[in-house]
Formats: C-alpha cells, structure tokens, sequence
C-alpha cells in the first residue's frame, strides 16, 4: 500500500503487521496485530474494525484485547466463510487491512464502580475478553467481576489459558458450562446451557450491570434469567452481531428498525432495543 | 428569473457542454425516458419525473471503492464537473434527504466526490405528463427550469446558478411563478395524504404480521423497488482479483433479498418474506421518521412503476390505509 | 455515460434494457419503460445482468493445450489447429465422428452460422444444442399435434384469460416476469391452477394445488380429460371443425376414471374433478407448461397430453388460451428457429427432404448436403463411449454440469481426440478441452435473440470484448475461411439474419431494419407481415389439429429399498444453469452460494437430520456432498436439487435415460439415497 493519499478515503483500509498467529480451537484463531504505521488503534472495549484481505473482501470482527494492552491489539476468527478462511492461512508477518475501530462501546464511565457479570458464549468470549481484560488492568474502577461462559464442549472453549487464569484469580468469580461433554475431556465446570449459571449467582440488582455477547439464540434465555433476579433492562448490555459491509453506517445491512448496529451499536443498552423487531 | 425560449435550448446547452458534462431528460430510441447524455438520445425535458434512480449519478449502480495495481492503490482521476437536469421537487427532497444520510457520522466521500462537483437543475411548472403542473421546487438546487407552456423561466438558486444563467435575457413575465410560489405549499396531494397515514398506521403499530406476509406472498423479490428508489442506499460490497490487481466495489444492494443480513453462521434478522417487505415499508414509513425526523419516500413513484406485480410503497400505504385506519 | 438497448442474457422470457456504461466499463442496468414484455421491470438476475461481464475469470486469449496444460496462444494458431484436427478426425473416421453444439445463449445468427459450418463446410448434420435438454418434446409433441412446437400465445395473453393451469413450471422464479404477470391476473380475478408437487410461490395464490406424483402427468391429464368428455365439457365445434383423430382419444381415456387417476397421481378424484372442471368451464383458459412436463422419458407424451387438453376445450388459436411452453434460455426459440437441430434446417425443414436440401445446398453453394439426421446431443457421450464419435465442438455450452450421468459425461469428453470449446468462461467443459477460443458476451456484440413468445428482438455492442475476445460469428466465420470454405463472408450480423430470412418462410419477413423494438413475433412471412401474436387462428400449422392417444408410463427409475427417495432436478431463481455468469455476480452468488438439497421436514426427522447438515446422496450413477435444507416447498420422499453447483453437482446423480422420441433425458426423476455425513 502507498503512503496515506492527501484526502484518505473512508473505505481504504490501514496496514498492519501480524506479530503472532493462535490457534484457540481448531477453526478459530488469534491474531495479535499492530498498525504498521506504529499508531494505536485507539478502540475501547466493544468496539470491532473492519478487517479487510485484498480480493477476499472485509469483514466486521471485534477486537479482542483491551485498550489497556498497549502497542497491539488483537483479533479472535472463525473460519466461517471465503475471507475468514484466507485469513486462517496467514502467518506471523503477514499483512491485512483494517478500517476502524468503529461503533460504540461499553459505556466504561457507566460500568465503573459498579458490580459486573460479563456473560458470554460461544465466540462472543472474543469480544468479551477486550472487557475482562480491562477490568483485570484497572482492578479498582469496578467491584465484583463475575464471568460467565458457555461453549459447545471443553474443546470449543476459547482463550482456555485465559479462562484458566482468571479462573484462579481473585479479580473474577467465573462459572462455566458446556452442552457436551465427551469421556476424554477434562473439565471441571457444569454440563449444560448457559442460562444455569445465573440462578446460583448471588447480587444487588442496584448496583450490578450484565453484559451479554453470545451467538443469537442465547440471548432471550439469558435475559429472562437476569429478569428473575430483579435486574432491569436499563443495567444489561448487549453487544449484538450483524453482518456490516461498510462499518461506517452507509450500507445498510446492520439496521436494526431504526437504529444502525455499527453506530448506535454493536452494544446496546436492553432497554434501547429489545422492543425493536429483530434486534434480539 | 430569466427567460430561455424553446429555440435557444440547445444553443444554451451547447454552452454549457464546453465546460460542463452534461445529463439532461433525454428519450431513448425504445422511448423510455431518463437521465442521460445527448448522444443517446433527444432532449425530452417534458413529460414529468424520469425513470431510473435520479441519484444515481452521485450513487451509482456499480462504482469502485479502491482499486490496487501490484500492491499501489490507485487514485481516482476527479471527474469532469456535471451539470444535471430533471429533478422535480420530489427528486429534490430525495437527493436532500440522501445528501445527510451520506454526510452524517462517518461522511462518504466517494458519495460527495460526485455530488460537490455537480451543478443540479430541477424542472418544473406545466412540464409534467401530459402538461401537468409539477409545482415549484423553490430551491435545494442551483437552476431551475419553469415551463410556463411557451417558455421556461429560469430561476437562479446559488452563485454557480447565477453564472450559468447570467447571459440569458430577464424573463418579462413572472406571475405565474409567484402565484404558485404562494399556493404551492397548500397544494393537496392524494398520496402524500395516503402515505403519511399509512406511516401513522405504522408508527401506531397497528399493521398486523399477516398483512407482511400476503404482500410478501405477492413479492418475486426482484429488488426493483430498492433499485429504483431515490433514497434507498444500501449497497454490498465485493472484490475482483486477478493476477495482478484487485478491485472492491459498491453495488446497489436490496433488503428484499434472503442474502441482505443473512449471517455466515445462517442467522437471519430478516429470514422471512413478511420481515423483509415489512422492512421496506416500515423503513421509509416509520424508522426513517424516528431517525431523520421524516418520512423518506417521497412520492416519486418509481418503485410503484418498477415493480412487476404492483406492491410498490404507494399500492402498498394505499393497501394499509384502506384496511387499518 | 452511454445507455445501450439490449435482451436480458437469461431466461427466454425477451426483457429489454438498457447497459449502463461508463469509460467503456459496464456499470449498470435501466429496464425499458416501454417494452410490452417487461413493461419497466425486470427480475433480479436481469437488474444483475451488467455485472459478470468485466469479471477478471472472462478468457481473454485462445488457448491450447501443451503438455497437459491449457496455454496462451494466438488466434491464428488456435484456428488453423481446430480446422486441422477437426479434418483430421473426419478424414480419419468419417464425416459423422465430430459433433458440434450450438448454443440456447448465442444469437440467431451464430446460430445459424454454426448449423451452416457443421452442414455445409463440415458435411455432417451432427448439430444440436441444449434445447435437447430442455424443450425438445415439445418441438416433436407440438409438431406432431399443431404443426409448430412454439407457444401459440403472446405473454400479453396472460392479461387477458379466465384460467390458468400451470403444471411443471416454477414461473415466477424462472420466468420471473411472466410468473409476475400470472400473479397479477389472480388479483384480477383470473383462477389458477397449479399442478407441482413442490409448492411454488405460485401454489400460494392458486385455486386448486394439485401435488401429484413425480411422472404422473400423463394420468392426471388423462384424468381431466376423462372428465371433461364424460361431463360434456368439451368444446364439440371446435373438434369437430379444428381436430382429427378425436375419437381415438376419447376411446384412450375412457378408462382414466377420476378414481382410477387418483391411485396413479396420488391427488383425490375431487380435485381431479374440480381442475377439470374449472379449465374446461373457463371462457379462456391458458397452459403454462416448462421443464417439470418436457423432461421425462415420456416427456413427449405429456406435451401430447396438454395439447389434447387445450383442443379438447377449443383453448387454442384465440386472446388468452393457447399451449404456453415457456422456453427457458434467452435464445433457445431462436436456436432452434436457426436448426441448431440434428434432423432441422432453419424454420424446422427436415434435413430428410430432398427439396431443402437442395435449397439449402444452392444457396450456400456446395454440391450436396448430408441427408441422414445427426446425432442429438444427449445421445452424444453414448456414440463416443461406442467410439462412434471423436470429436467435438462446443460452442456455450457445459455439458459437464448440465448434462445427466456426469461421471460419464466427464468420460467421455476426456477422451475424445478432440474437444474444442468456445465460451466466455474457463467453464467445467473448457477446462478438459484442447483448445479454447475466448468469446464475446450478450453485452459485446451485436445480433438476435427469440423469445418465448417467438419475439425477434436485437441486442447492441455496449462494450468491447476483454483482450482478444471475439464475436461467436467471427469465430465461426474465421473457422470456415481457414476450413477453405467461401460462403461465410458477411460484414455484419444483419447479413446473416438476411441469408437466414431468405431460406427460413417462418422468418422470411425479418429484417433488421424491422427490428426496432418492439420486435417481430414470428411466422413474420414476408417484409409486409405485422408478425403474429397468436398462431393457429383459423387453421392449425399442420391444417387439423391432431389428438393423439397417450397411456401412462412409470419414469424409468424410481425408488426401491436401496435409493428409497425420488431426487427431482431444477434451478433456483438466482442461478442461471452452470453457473458461469450468475456464480460470478455478487448480489446472486451472495444468495445461494451453495449447493442443496430440498427435504420435507418429515424425512429430514426420520433419518435424524437438522437443516444445514451435510449429506452424502447418492444414485446408481454417483455420489456428491450437499446442503440440506428443510422445507415443505418439497412432499415427503420426494428431494430437489438445483443443478448450478460444479461442488455437489446434480447431475453426478441423474440418468441419463431418454425419451424414445425426442431424446430428452429423465432430469425430473431418479432415485436416490440420504446419508448424514458425521
């Protein structure tokens, strides 16, 4: 790529350098990347870029780590179509575009002093995570933390060494849950939905705020649970998927009734969206 | 105001093409009427709205977002300046409406690369189909054309209006345009009438699922509402890679197809008919209004013309209007 | 900005519009306002239709096969190479050992050029294209029985009719802008009746949906027409003015009692009944018929059937009746207007007779014309695998996805001493041949298409051709210069239609100065005639309509213990055939982009599959991996399959078995067999 044009156009993309490439499961992968140009990228939790693969197309993906880790950023994919594939084949040097970070994010100023339960399923921990791992950077600007996460099987969970050490952490109270559970795998979480792990919880609706990601069957199921324990719709984020084109609010294919999910979202306050058709 | 006779049309435009690419209302040899260029066909200012999107010159069907030879991105040459002819005051309101949807947030400069550059000329008075009245635009344009059934009057809006008109005589007689200047607000309009309280119905939520799904049953899902619609701007997106050089382009896209938010993982917020004709509707009558503070079709009647089996937005508001209200 | 008038690329409904370019790049689509076929609209695929033509996969070059691999190679040393081993093939077996297929995408004139190259520069009538795969029983069917195997009616008909019966045609996904029509005629009080056993968007308006057996047409319109005689429904002065041979059908009918026909369709007698009686009261009434009646190895007795129904009731030869095969490729009516046919001359003269013959011979100026008809092109992969025929000429064409049985087609084609294929894309086909010559697209050239309603309309050169690309016509001309043959000079398009007009009655009439749109719609006789909108008025083609007897037969495969499902074969609304243009356009690819298969939810359940699981089907012939997709479009035991797909290919599945008389294969029926794949 040439350098920056006078007038840089909103849809070309800025190069970055892949610094290391893992595999989380056997069709998702991790890709910690930096700005070629040596800029930050200058996300907040929540908030994904456009990645974009020359003759592959571009893709909205969230950005998986904190503003807190500075320098890189990185980016969790599952290989589910023609460039997400092209991209598994890329390795440690290899470039990509990428335009953004765009959309809003988490509300910190709103979240902070406040207890959180981060929920999350499936892939939808990638996005968490940007979450967590600012909540373990700046231990003090929230209460108690409690993760929640639910995959298919012990095999499917993403970030296990994460998992594994925030689980060990006196930051977090995580629970987790798979739906199967094979002879052979070792796993000392529960065996089922992700819905059972609300119920044990223990909180103050007041001051408690749920933040919920997860593929989109997961959410009704998991909101109906956090209204049993008194929490409002006001106090749960949601952060929801849509397959945007543009990122900037042009293309359509994130609207939600009148709202554009790479604008107004991806994360949305409940009480902004669940009366919306479709939205959930 | 200026005067410009029948005879003097293409002298004027002459004029103008030595500096100006020129899109005027022109009839093609099968008869269909569009924006285009005098090379296709014979200036036909007369006859009403033209078919075809009219902001297509600023969006248009197929246009490339970037272009990379070996590894260079390419720069667009800055194109000819354009002067356009033909937009009647609903056009007007559409391209208004599109200009801040292109400009609000993240502004898209490949929209307003074209659109700065163009000078628009709106067409008006007693031109329509069969000599109808298509009342004044009074602005948000820099010409505009009056036919007062001798001669149109030629009313300057902006400073490059002026000048493109400055060496045309001063018309003589201009109270035609005066008294529809005054009564043209109070004009009353059937469809717009129909339209804003089908969007009422809507907003009301008083539109049961079974309505979306009849009309939905109606629909071949040919995306020629969506093409055709002055304010729609959805657009998808693909690469083109050969050995050498990659290409990404925008096209028009359309929310009447299964594929429009159809995830990779096979989710779909818009998975049946009814959401997706639903959604066409709906979004013009009652998401556009909460979100731009109006309704967003504006009478144009382009989809109505386009769609093969009559459930553009006008049958369709008209269809609400005569079943829930 | 420059607006160019052309044909819509895809199916044969005749849709015109506008190519939008600019700098000499296509970058849109305007329809036509004014055109009675479209009438300002278009389908999704026609608003599409500008956006494969710059793809960076168009062949730009010749190429030729060197040490295994396709290569770049210059015009000169691609066509001396094909007139050289073509030569050499016959000189080594015979004149009859090449084939060449035509093509229902090419225009008129190149297909009239490629019947005249393969006849009077090559000497064989081995000449067909894909209308033997899709409407061949309906040119044997309706000649045998009208006199002309075209639809009698214009699609403005469809305005003007009381009932429609529409059996084995999906209209509105595949003649988008006539299934529009049908839609609209409902909502002005027209009744329809839909006899398809996959429930199509059209069954949702219809008055009577008939799901009968897959193959059973043949009973069920025996059925009705058993009905309509015992009722006294039918129209007595018009057979006996119009017809022959009536008594001979209503003895074949007697028998087909509504209950008898129920146990063969699997309907009730009342709705046998009901349809009956609903087509033959109507005071107009249409027959929309398409692949689901022609592609059947009785598929030449189903259209006998639907003739004998609409004679039966005096439904032809007026407004809004008629016998409405609806052709499916843009220029299939005219490819076989052109004789891109084994046994056909232009204007359907038999190559038997040996008046045409000699007409034909003396107008292109050669001593003789062969007299045996050719090969068909489904009887083509057979006679090579018999080492009967060496080699071949294809011209836009994919026998290698469209064809039944690809594992033998595949075969075949690779071992041919010869396999020389013209297209715009490097297709499946192309990809196994010797030489490929690179050619223009709809959008690049100038000529004719004929649609459905047998309307002659001209498409205009919008852009130029990518790299050395070339005009079909050019191509064929060239080929039969270096072949040392004089009479295939013209200096354009027009010259051709001219020369085709002068030897076709049917055409004779159409001149490209004539052609301004909206067209003509053949028999256009002579410059004088105002084309004919509806055929068979006072008098059949053939004089008196003629009834011809029909009995059931059972498809030729159908499932048993080990291929307990009947796989059915069609195509979805986004996709065009092989794919070539439609996989290659983002907006339709982006919509199906992979293959699948139809399954009612029923079946899905009992052999425990959930929707977008993989499945291994497979037949007696092969086995693909495709995509299930449950709905109840489909009836229990009964799959679909679009056969767009190069992975996961229909056609590895299908049997090639055929009509006795108008060798169309079984695309419609075959057994089959679901596993889950793990």
């Amino acid at each position: 790529m040439t350098d920056t044009p006078l007038r840089k156009s909103l849809y070309l993309p800025t190069e970055c350098e892949i610094i290391s490439v893992t595999d989380l499961t056997p069709v998702e992968k991790l890709f910690r990347v930096r700005r070629t140009d040596g800029l930050p990228l200058g996300h907040l939790p929540g908030q994904f870029v456009q990645v974009s693969l020359l003759g592959w197309g571009e893709a909205p993906i969230s950005v998986a780590s904190s503003p807190t880790r500075e320098g890189i950023f990185e980016l969790g994919v599952r290989r589910v179509g023609a460039l997400t594939s092209a991209m598994h084949t890329l390795q440690t040097g290899d470039t990509l575009g990428i335009r953004g970070p765009f959309g809003r994010a988490f509300d910190l100023s709103r979240l902070c002093g406040q207890d959180l339960i981060l929920i999350s399923g499936g892939c939808g921990l990638a996005p968490m995570r940007s979450l967590i791992q600012y909540c373990e950077d700046r231990p003090s600007d929230f209460g108690r933390v409690a993760i929640l996460y639910g995959a298919k099987s012990p095999a499917d969970r993403l970030f296990k060494d994460d998992l594994a050490r925030w689980d060990a952490s006196a930051r977090f109270a995580c629970s987790m849950t798979v739906d199967n559970i094979s002879g052979g795998d070792c796993f000392s979480g529960s065996v089922g939905l992700i819905t059972r792990l609300i119920p044990p919880l223990t909180f103050t609706p007041d001051t408690t705020i749920a933040a919920i990601i997860g593929p989109p069957a997961m959410y009704r199921a998991v909101i109906a649970e956090l209204y049993k324990k008194g929490l409002s719709s006001s106090r749960i984020a949601v952060s929801l998927e849509r397959q945007m084109r543009c990122g900037v609010g042009k293309c359509g294919h994130c609207s939600i009734e009148h709202l554009l999910c790479c604008q107004d979202g991806p994360v949305f306050w409940l009480n902004e969206i669940e009366h919306l058709r479709g939205a959930l | 105001m200026k005067l410009l006779t029948p005879e003097l049309l293409d002298a004027f435009f002459a004029t103008l093409s030595q500096r100006w690419e020129l899109r005027l209302p022109i009839l093609l040899p099968d008869g269909t009427r569009i924006i285009g260029s005098l090379i296709d066909g014979r200036l036909a200012l007369h006859g009403g709205a033209v078919s075809g999107k009219p902001t297509a010159a600023f969006f248009p069907q197929q246009s490339t977002l970037l272009s990379v030879t070996d590894g260079t991105v390419e720069e667009t040459p800055s194109p000819p300046p354009l002067f356009i002819v033909g937009f009647t005051p609903s056009d007007l309101a559409s391209l208004r409406f599109i200009d801040r949807f292109f400009a609000d947030g993240w502004r898209d400069d490949l929209y307003f690369t074209l659109r700065e550059n163009a000078a628009i000329a709106a067409l008006s008075g007693y031109c329509g189909l069969g000599g109808a009245l298509i009342p004044l635009a009074g602005g948000d344009c820099d010409l505009e054309f009056f036919w007062d059934r001798s001669s149109w009057l030629v009313i300057a809006y902006s400073e490059t209006g002026k000048k493109l008109i400055e060496d045309l005589p001063d018309a003589a007689r201009t109270e035609v345009v005066e008294l529809l200047r005054q009564t043209t607000p109070s004009l009353p309009d059937e469809n717009e009438t129909v339209i804003r309280a089908a969007s009422l119905l809507l907003r009301a939520d008083r539109v049961p699922d079974s309505f979306w799904a009849e009309i939905g049953d109606r629909c071949i899902a040919c995306t020629g509402c969506n093409l055709a619609c002055p304010t729609c701007t959805c657009f998808g997106v693909q690469d083109w890679r050969s050995a050498n050089k990659t290409e990404r382009s925008r096209m028009w896209d359309s929310c009447q197809l299964d594929g429009f938010m159809r995830e990779a993982g096979g989710h779909n917020p818009l998975g049946s008919e009814a959401e997706r004709t639903r959604r066409r509707i709906h979004h013009k009558l009652a998401a556009d209004p909460q979100k731009w503070g109006e309704i967003s079709c504006f009478l144009c009647g382009r989809c109505d013309a386009v769609c093969p089996t009559g459930i553009g937005i006008l049958a369709v508001a008209g269809e609400i209007v005569a079943r829930f209200a | 900005m420059k607006r160019t008038l052309t044909v819509c690329p895809y199916c044969g409904v005749g849709c015109t519009f506008y190519l939008v370019s600019d700098g000499g790049r296509l970058v849109g689509v305007e329809p036509s306002t004014t055109s009675p076929v479209n009438r300002g609209g278009l389908c999704v695929k026609g608003w599409n239709a500008y956006a494969f033509v710059h793809h960076p996969d168009r062949l730009t070059t010749p190429l030729m096969r060197r040490d295994g691999v396709l290569q770049p190679a210059s015009w000169n040393e691609a066509l001396n190479l094909v007139v050289e081993r073509l030569q050499a093939v016959q000189e080594t077996h015979g004149k009859d050992a090449v084939m060449f297929a035509s093509s229902a995408k090419a225009t008129n004139e190149e297909n009239f050029l490629l019947m005249k190259l393969a006849r009077a520069v090559f000497g064989t009538n081995n000449i067909d294209h894909c209308a033997r795969l899709c409407h061949s029983s309906t040119v044997t069917g309706l000649a045998e029985t009208f006199g002309s195997g075209a639809m009698t009616n214009s699609i403005s008909c469809f305005d003007q009719t009381d009932v429609i019966l529409v059996i084995g045609s999906n209209t509105t996904e595949q003649h988008p802008l006539i299934g529009s029509r049908i839609l609209n005629a409902v909502r002005n009080g027209t009744r329809l009746i839909v006899a398809d056993n996959r429930r199509i968007r059209l069954a949702r308006h219809a008055a009577l949906h008939l799901r009968h057996k897959n193959g059973s047409d043949v009973a069920l319109l025996n059925g009705m027409m058993h009905v309509i005689i015992a009722e006294g429904l039918a129209d007595r002065e018009f057979i006996a003015n119009r017809t022959e041979n009536y008594d001979a059908l209503a003895g074949s009918v007697t028998d087909w009692t509504p209950e008898r026909t129920a146990a063969a369709t699997g309907l009730s007698a009342d709705k046998i009944i009901a349809a009956a009686r609903m087509y033959a009261g109507a005071g107009r009434a249409m027959i929309v018929y398409s692949m689901g009646i022609t592609q059947h190895s009785h598929g030449v007795d189903n259209v006998r059937c639907i003739a004998s129904l609409a004679m039966l009731t005096g439904n032809v030869g007026r407004l809004g009746t008629g016998v409405n095969p609806l052709r499916g490729q843009n220029n299939v009516q005219g490819g076989c207007d052109m004789g891109a046919l084994p046994d056909l001359y232009s204007g359907y003269q038999k190559v038997s007779d040996p008046l045409m013959r000699d007409k034909f011979a003396r107008a292109w100026g050669v001593s003789s014309l062969p007299s045996e008809p050719g090969l068909p092109l489904t009887r083509a992969m057979d006679t090579a695998s018999e080492g009967r025929l060496h080699g071949m000429f294809i011209m836009g064409e994919n026998p290698m996805l469209s064809d039944p049985d690809q594992g033998h087609v595949r075969k075949v084609l690779e071992n041919l001493e010869l396999l020389v294929v013209q297209d715009i894309f490097l297709t499946e086909t192309a990809a196994v041949a010797d030489i490929v010559l690179p050619a223009a697209c709809f959008a690049e050239k100038e000529g004719t298409f004929t649609s459905t309603e047998r309307r002659v309309q001209r498409l205009h050169k919008a852009v130029e051709p990518p790299g050395q690309a070339r005009a079909d016509w050019k191509i064929i001309c060239d080929i039969a210069e270096r072949a040392g043959y004089e009479g295939m000079r013209y200096s354009s398009p027009a010259e051709i239609l001219d020369e085709a007009a002068s030897l076709t009655p049917i055409y004779g009439g159409i001149i490209y100065k004539r052609l301004d749109a909206p067209g003509l719609q053949w028999p256009c006789p002579d410059q004088e005639h105002p084309g004919t909108p509806i055929m068979h008025l006072d008098r059949f083609s053939r004089g008196l309509g003629h009834f011809t007897p029909v009995s059931h037969r059972l498809p030729a495969e159908l499932p048993d213990e080990q291929y307990p499902f009947v796989l059915t074969t069609g195509r979805t609304y986004f996709h065009w055939h092989t794919g070539s243009m439609t996989r290659r356009t983002h907006l339709l690819a982006r919509e199906e982009p992979c293959s699948f298969i139809e399954l009612h939810p029923d079946d899905a359940a009992m052999i425990g599959i959930r929707n977008r699981d993989m499945l291994l089907v497979s037949s007696r012939r092969g086995e693909i991996r495709t995509e299930a997709r449950m709905t109840e479009m489909v009836i229990p035991g009964v799959l679909f399959m679009p056969f767009h797909f190069a992975e996961g290919a229909a056609n590895a599945l299908t049997n090639n078995v055929l009509d006795p008389e108008s060798s169309i294969p079984e695309f419609k029926v075959c057994a089959v067999r679901l596993e889950k794949i793990p």
